[in-house]
C-alpha cells in the first residue's frame, strides 16, 4: 500500500510541476530529439511539425515513452506480427490504422502484455517502456499494466457502483484509506469529464449509465491507477457522432498528462485526433502476418504518404 | 472539465483561428512591402528597394506555409460547409496576397532599374493610389476574417477611385511623352508602377468576393455586381 501511496503522491506532484512547465521553447533539445527519432528507426519524421508540437507540453527527458524494437508475435504457429519497430512519443497521440486483420489490436495489446492472456503466445524482440523491456523474464506484469492502461471498444464497466468501478484498481493495489480513494475517484471522474454528471449518484450501478457515460467511466477507471500510457482500442466506435467528437477533444486534454495510443478502423478519426500515424497491413494473403508499412507525422500520412500502399489505403483505393 | 463544456471540434476550431491569424500576418507583411516600395520609389531609395525586392522571398514562404497548413487541415479534419468554404477561401486569399506582394517587388524592380535616373515627375497620384488600395486591402482582410459580407460588398466600389487615379497618371504621363520623347523610358516605368497599384485594388475585389463566398456560399463577381459597363471586346466579335 505504501508503495502505491508513494506512487500516487509522486504522480500527483509530478503532474503539478508538469502543468507549471514553462512554455519555454528550447529548440535545440527538440531538434536533437527529432534527429534522434530519425536516426533510431530511419523514419523520416516531419521534423518541423514535431518541433512546434513538442515544445509546448513535453518534458524533454521523456521524449519516447515506449519503443517497439524488432518485435514479432506468434499465436502458436501463426505469426501475427513481424519485425515491428516504432517509437511512441511521450504526451502524443499515436494512431494505428490498417485493414481488418492486419494486427493493429495485437500490436496495441503487446504494449501492456495483454496478449499473454491468449494461450501459446510467444514473442521476439522488445517493447521498451521508458527504456526497460517489458518482455524481460520476471518483469512485474501487474506493474506494467498499471503503467499502461487500456480502454476497450465496448464500454465494459464492472457490475458495481460507479465509485467501486473507479476505486477497483487502487484497491487492487492495496489502497484502503477512504479519503485518498475519494480523492482518486473524484479526480479520475473529473479528468474523464464525468464528475458533474455522476457526483450525486456515486453509489448507483455503473451499468445504469448511458453508453457514452459508461465509456467515460471506463476511461476514469483506467486513469484511477495513475497510468502513464493509455491504450485505446476503438474507443468511440459504439458512440454517436457528437459523443465521438467529444471523446476526441477529451483525448486532446488527456495527452497533456498521458501518452495515448489508439487503434481505429475509422481512418478519419485517426486523421483528426492523432499526432502520429502508423499504417499496418498483412504481408501476403497466405501468411496474413501483420507488418508496419509506414509511420509518420499524421499530417504527412494524410497529405503526402511516402509509401504507395499507404497512399492507396488512405485514398480508399485498397483495404 | 465537464462533458457539457467540451465543445466538439474545439481543437480544429483553434487551428482554423490560427490559420486566419497567419493569413493576417501575411496580409500585414504585404501591406508593409507595398507601402515601403512606393515610399522608396518616391524618395528614390535604392537600398530600401533592394531590401523589399529580396524580402519578397519571405512573403512567398509564408504563403507556402499557409497553403501547406490549409491542406493538412483539409486532409485531417474533414471540414464541411462553412469550414470547408473557409479553407478554400483562405487558399484563394493567400494567393491574392502573395501576388500583391509581387506588385511591391515589381515597384522595387522599377526603382532599381531607374537607378540614378531622376523621376520624370514628382510622385503624387501614385502614392495616393497606394494609400487607397492599401486601405481597401486592410479593411477587406478584416472583413474576411470576421466574415462580414456587407463590408466586403461595399469595398470594391472604392476601386473606381483607384481606377480614376490610374487613368489620370496614365494620361498625364502619355501627354508628357508626346511632348518630350526623351522621357518615354522613365515615364513608361511610372505607368508600369501605377498599373501594379491598379491591379492591387482589383485583387482586393477578389478577396472581397471570397468573403461573400465564405458567408453566403455564392461566388459572385463584385465588380460586375456594381453595374460597371463592360466595354465590348473586339477580339470576340
Amino acid at each position: 500500500m505504501d508503495m502505491f501511496l508513494d506512487m500516487f503522491m509522486w504522480h500527483h506532484q509530478n503532474k503539478k510541476t508538469q502543468n507549471n512547465f514553462p512554455s519555454l521553447i528550447d529548440y535545440s533539445v527538440v531538434e536533437t530529439a527529432s534527429n534522434e527519432v530519425k536516426k533510431s528507426n530511419n523514419l523520416p519524421f516531419l521534423v518541423t511539425r514535431a518541433q512546434e508540437d513538442v515544445s509546448v507540453s513535453l518534458p524533454s527527458e521523456n521524449f519516447y515513452k515506449a519503443s517497439i524494437r524488432d518485435f514479432s508475435l506468434y499465436y502458436g504457429k501463426f505469426k501475427a506480427l513481424s519485425n515491428i519497430s516504432m517509437d511512441i512519443l511521450s504526451n502524443k497521440i499515436t494512431a494505428i490504422i490498417g485493414p481488418s486483420g492486419c494486427g493493429k489490436s495485437t500490436l496495441l495489446r503487446s504494449l501492456n502484455r495483454m496478449n499473454d492472456l491468449v494461450p501459446n503466445t510467444h514473442t521476439e524482440g522488445e517493447v521498451l517502456l521508458d527504456g526497460t523491456n517489458i518482455y524481460t523474464p520476471g518483469v512485474d506484469i501487474v506493474g506494467v499494466r498499471r503503467r499502461v492502461g487500456m480502454v476497450f471498444q465496448r464500454p465494459n464497466p464492472f457490475p458495481k457502483t460507479i465509485y467501486d468501478n473507479i476505486a477497483y484498481g487502487p484497491r487492487l493495489y492495496g489502497l484502503r484509506r477512504r479519503s485518498l480513494l475519494d480523492e482518486i475517484v473524484e479526480q479520475s471522474l473529473q479528468q474523464a469529464a464525468l464528475w458533474e454528471e455522476v457526483k450525486d449518484k456515486l453509489n448507483q450501478s455503473g451499468m445504469a449509465l448511458s453508453g457514452g457515460q459508461q465509456q467515460r467511466l471506463c476511461i476514469a477507471r483506467a486513469l484511477a491507477v495513475q497510468p502513464e500510457v493509455i491504450l485505446m482500442d476503438e474507443p468511440a466506435s459504439a458512440l454517436d457522432p457528437v459523443a465521438t467528437l467529444k471523446i476526441e477533444e477529451l483525448m486532446q486534454t488527456l495527452k497533456t498528462d498521458y501518452t495515448i495510443v489508439i487503434v481505429t478502423h475509422n481512418m478519419q478519426q485517426a486523421a483528426r485526433v492523432s499526432d502520429y500515424t502508423a499504417f499496418m497491413m498483412i504481408d501476403s494473403p497466405q501468411t496474413r502476418t501483420g507488418i508496419l508499412v509506414e509511420y509518420e507525422a499524421t499530417s504527412q500520412v494524410f497529405t503526402n504518404p511516402k509509401n504507395k500502399q499507404t497512399e492507396d489505403y488512405v485514398t480508399g483505393r485498397f483495404g | 472539465m465537464e462533458w457539457d463544456e467540451i465543445m466538439p471540434r474545439e481543437t480544429f476550431e483553434r487551428e482554423l483561428q490560427e490559420l486566419k491569424y497567419q493569413l493576417l500576418i501575411l496580409g500585414s507583411m504585404v501591406e508593409q512591402a507595398v507601402r515601403e516600395a512606393v515610399e522608396a520609389l518616391k524618395r528614390r531609395d535604392l537600398e530600401v528597394a533592394r531590401r523589399i525586392y529580396d524580402g519578397d522571398q519571405n512573403i512567398n514562404e509564408k504563403r507556402y506555409e499557409i497553403e501547406q497548413n490549409c491542406l493538412i487541415l483539409i486532409a485531417t479534419q474533414q471540414p464541411m460547409a462553412r469550414d470547408l468554404r473557409m479553407l478554400a477561401a483562405i487558399l484563394e486569399v493567400n494567393t491574392e496576397l502573395e501576388r500583391i506582394g509581387d506588385y511591391a517587388k515589381g515597384i522595387c524592380k522599377i526603382n532599381l532599374m531607374l537607378g540614378s535616373e531622376p523621376l520624370v515627375k514628382p510622385l503624387i497620384d501614385i502614392p495616393r493610389m497606394a494609400d487607397l488600395g492599401l486601405d481597401m486591402l486592410h479593411r477587406a482582410l478584416g472583413a474576411f476574417v470576421s466574415g462580414d459580407a456587407d463590408v466586403a460588398r461595399a469595398i470594391p466600389e472604392e476601386d473606381d477611385k483607384v481606377d480614376e487615379l490610374y487613368n489620370r497618371v496614365y494620361n498625364d504621363l502619355l501627354t508628357m511623352m508626346f511632348a518630350d520623347p526623351t522621357i518615354i523610358h522613365g515615364a513608361n516605368y511610372l505607368i508600369w508602377a501605377a498599373h501594379n497599384l491598379e491591379r492591387l485594388a482589383d485583387r482586393v475585389t477578389n478577396i472581397c468576393e471570397r468573403t461573400v463566398f465564405l458567408v453566403t456560399g455564392e461566388i459572385i463577381e463584385l465588380d460586375l455586381a456594381k453595374g460597371k459597363k463592360i466595354e465590348p471586346d473586339f477580339a470576340d466579335v
